[in-house]
């Protein structure tokens, strides 16, 4: 009793107690992240309002809430037909990328080979060049492969993007795991390819994790890979290609286009939202090791 | 079951050789352990014998197969490391059977005979838990209970009970010589630094020293015949005491005499803290004063300086109340190894009577 007798008369005399500290932090930080999620409350809003509305209409809560924008978006303007290539480009390049670089990955960081660290260097240096330079030539490259104008060649260079991080992500993992853990799958008798799938993996699930969200996201946003692949090739678009295109030339469909980006947004923050323990752990986990 | 055996054992890691022209021969059944300082290449040897290390020359050959050429999985053997190397994504009964699965056992007799490793070890209870929901000890049954479920021939410990505690230790031990028993026929090599380890787990122990073979023999063969300086000192708690002896002269100048054919080569002389008894005054041998006294309960070991100022230690009978500072004068009965300048061991001498003037 006397304790908080005591504790109260001295928050009397001192007006940042740490309680009104951390209140006050709360507050700011509240602030900033209002202002973060503007933009996307007002697209969402936005979406449910008919056309005549969108500027008139100063509240966000729209008057007249109607899913025709949607319908337009989805229908006439190909928006399914853009949502299921981004699932396929999207979906295809996670699970390659992941095996690809859990698989080098492995390699990487628990096998001595000649050549390694040339190799390593290699790889490292590709992170230095920026994007842009090298479209054209992934373009040509798939051009003479044959798969320049499908879905598949567009799946197959967004693998690309990340991939040499996310392999280091791997080998840096993979370096730490005890190598008696091997051994004993070893002398179990259980294979190289086992042992990986059954042992290696479920052991860098943090990694694993962070590689798919941030590949997912990476897949599903990318405009300018698929803008200039898709150039020829309309029916190829994706979802960031195709939103662009309700920017017509002398019209702008606002509705057609809230609606289309909150498409576009709602499956990617779901994937987070689900992963998101896992994402944390795997971020916390490739900083310390 | 089958014994193992080396012949000609050799390893380079690049070009540093670390087992040198190894010959070890393993009985089928035997528990045979592998003894020696730290970095002699205990762990490389027993690795070897697993197949998780390349020979680099000699012959491996378990159960009368020459192994060098095969999979560790293909030779029989089974391994439990140090750290145990559970699989911690697993539960303790995937753990176990793991190895048998992967390679086609079908799943109820997997089960089966995880069950019945589990019942030996008395792990039953834990068999749905992960790893890190055990104790070092449990944990350390479990790494036992996987060797266990795939029938070994061969069993193979690297150091296993170093992460335990003191207590624990001992107690796993006892459990390990009972496992043996249980097993029988099981042929075990185990590998400590732990010399009260080797004596107490071992039909046959090997003392290595730097990659080559110091001495292989029963437990009480290495202690009462060590063949050389290094195993008398390193088997046997405490230590042995060794004395110089430069031209038949103690350190203090004063002349050994030494009966025997051999008695001119003899260049130490070595004897354990029993074989030191308490001598009348200015009739014993070496005139001491103690420096520590350590009460065991069942002995006493007294610490003490020689006047040649060097520590040795003798053991009194536990109510034997010695204190600080006393002296001592010492006579030496019971057995003395004698061993000559390159420190083998020598036969064929003995203490003269009246071998030394009475001490300093
Ligand atoms: N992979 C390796 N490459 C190079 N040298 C090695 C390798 N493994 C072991 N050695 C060397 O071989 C020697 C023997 O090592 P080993 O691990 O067999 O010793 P040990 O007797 O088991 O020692 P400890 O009691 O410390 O475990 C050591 O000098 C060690 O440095
Ligand atoms: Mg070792």
């Amino acid at each position: 009793m006397s304790d908080t007798a005591v504790a109260s008369s001295r928050s009397q005399k001192v007006f940042l107690t740490p309680r009104r500290k951390r209140q006050i932090t709360s507050i700011i930080l509240a602030g900033i992240c209002a202002v973060w999620v503007y933009p996307l409350i007002w697209m969402i809003a936005a979406s449910f309002k008919p056309n005549s509305e969108l500027f008139s209409n100063q509240s966000m809560i729209p008057i007249d809430p109607t899913l025709e924008n949607y319908i337009r978006a989805w229908t006439e303007a190909n928006l399914q037909r853009y949502f299921f290539n981004t699932l396929f480009v999207t979906v295809g390049s996670v699970v390659i990328t992941t095996l690809a670089a859990a698989l080098a990955g492995y390699v990487l960081g628990r096998r001595a080979f000649p050549g390694k660290w040339v190799l390593m260097g290699l790889m490292v240096f590709t992170l230095f060049i920026p994007q842009g330079y090298t479209i054209i030539p992934i373009f040509q490259l798939l051009t003479n492969l044959g798969i320049g104008q499908s879905l598949w060649g567009l799946m197959l260079a967004t693998c690309g993007h990340n991939i040499v991080i996310f392999m280091l992500l791997f080998a840096g993992y993979f370096t730490q795991i005890p190598k008696e853990l091997e051994e004993a799958s070893r002398m179990d008798g259980v294979g190289p390819v086992k042992t990986f799938w059954y042992v290696m993996l479920p052991l860098a699930k943090p990694i694993v994790v962070t590689v798919v969200v941030m590949q997912a996201l990476m897949a599903w946003n990318d405009f300018l890979l698929p803008l200039v692949i898709t150039l020829a090739n309309p029916a190829m678009r994706t979802l960031s290609v195709g939103i662009y295109s309700f920017k017509g030339e002398h019209f702008v469909d606002w509705g057609g286009m809230t609606a289309s980006s909150t498409i576009a947004i709602v499956p990617i923050v779901l994937l987070f939202l689900f992963l998101q323990r896992y994402f944390i752990d795997g971020l916390a986990g490739a900083v310390k090791g | 079951m089958s014994g193992v055996t080396l012949r000609n054992v050799k390893k380079n890691f690049g070009s540093v050789e670390v087992i040198r022209d190894v010959d070890i021969t393993i009985e089928e059944g035997e528990f045979c352990v592998f003894v020696g300082p730290s970095g002699c290449g205990k762990s490389t040897l027993l690795r070897m014998i697993a197949g998780l290390e390349e020979t680099t020359s000699g012959t491996i050959e378990i159960g009368g197969r020459i192994v060098n050429d095969l999979n560790p999985s293909q030779r029989g053997t089974a391994m439990v490391f140090q750290t145990y190397a559970l699989y911690p994504h697993m539960t303790v009964e995937r753990n176990m059977g793991f190895g048998l699965l992967m390679n086609g056992v079908s799943k109820s007799l997997v089960k089966e005979k995880v069950a019945k490793a589990a019942r030996i070890l008395q792990i039953e209870k834990l068999l749905d838990r992960k790893p890190k929901q055990l104790s070092g000890g449990q944990r350390q049954r479990v790494a036992i209970g996987r060797a266990i479920v795939r029938d070994p021939e061969v069993f193979l410990f690297d150091e296993p009970l170093s992460n335990l505690d003191a207590e624990l230790r001992v107690a796993t031990r006892l459990e390990i010589a009972k496992l043996h028993s249980q097993l029988r026929g099981a042929t075990m090599v185990y590998v400590t630094h732990d010399q009260v380890e080797a004596m107490t787990l071992a039909d046959k122990i090997v003392v290595l020293r730097d990659g080559r073979v110091e001495q292989v023999g029963a437990p009480m063969d290495l202690y009462n015949n060590p063949a050389n300086v290094f195993v008398a000192g390193f088997i046997g708690s405490p230590k042995m005491n060794f004395v110089d002896v430069n031209h038949g002269q103690l350190p203090d100048g004063r002349v050994l005499r030494l009966d025997g054919p051999n008695a001119a080569s003899v260049a130490t002389i070595g004897f354990r803290s029993d074989s030191l008894k308490p001598a009348d005054q200015g009739n014993g041998m070496i005139s001491a004063k103690v420096s520590v006294v350590e009460r065991l309960g069942d002995a006493e070991y007294v610490h003490f300086q020689t006047p040649w100022e060097q520590e040795l230690v003798a053991r009194f009978p536990p109510e034997a109340e010695v204190g600080l500072d006393a002296t001592f004068e010492f006579e030496l009965s019971g057995k003395i190894h004698f061993f000559d300048a390159n420190g083998r061991a020598l036969a064929n001498v003995m203490l003269a009577s009246g071998a030394v003037a009475k001490p300093v």
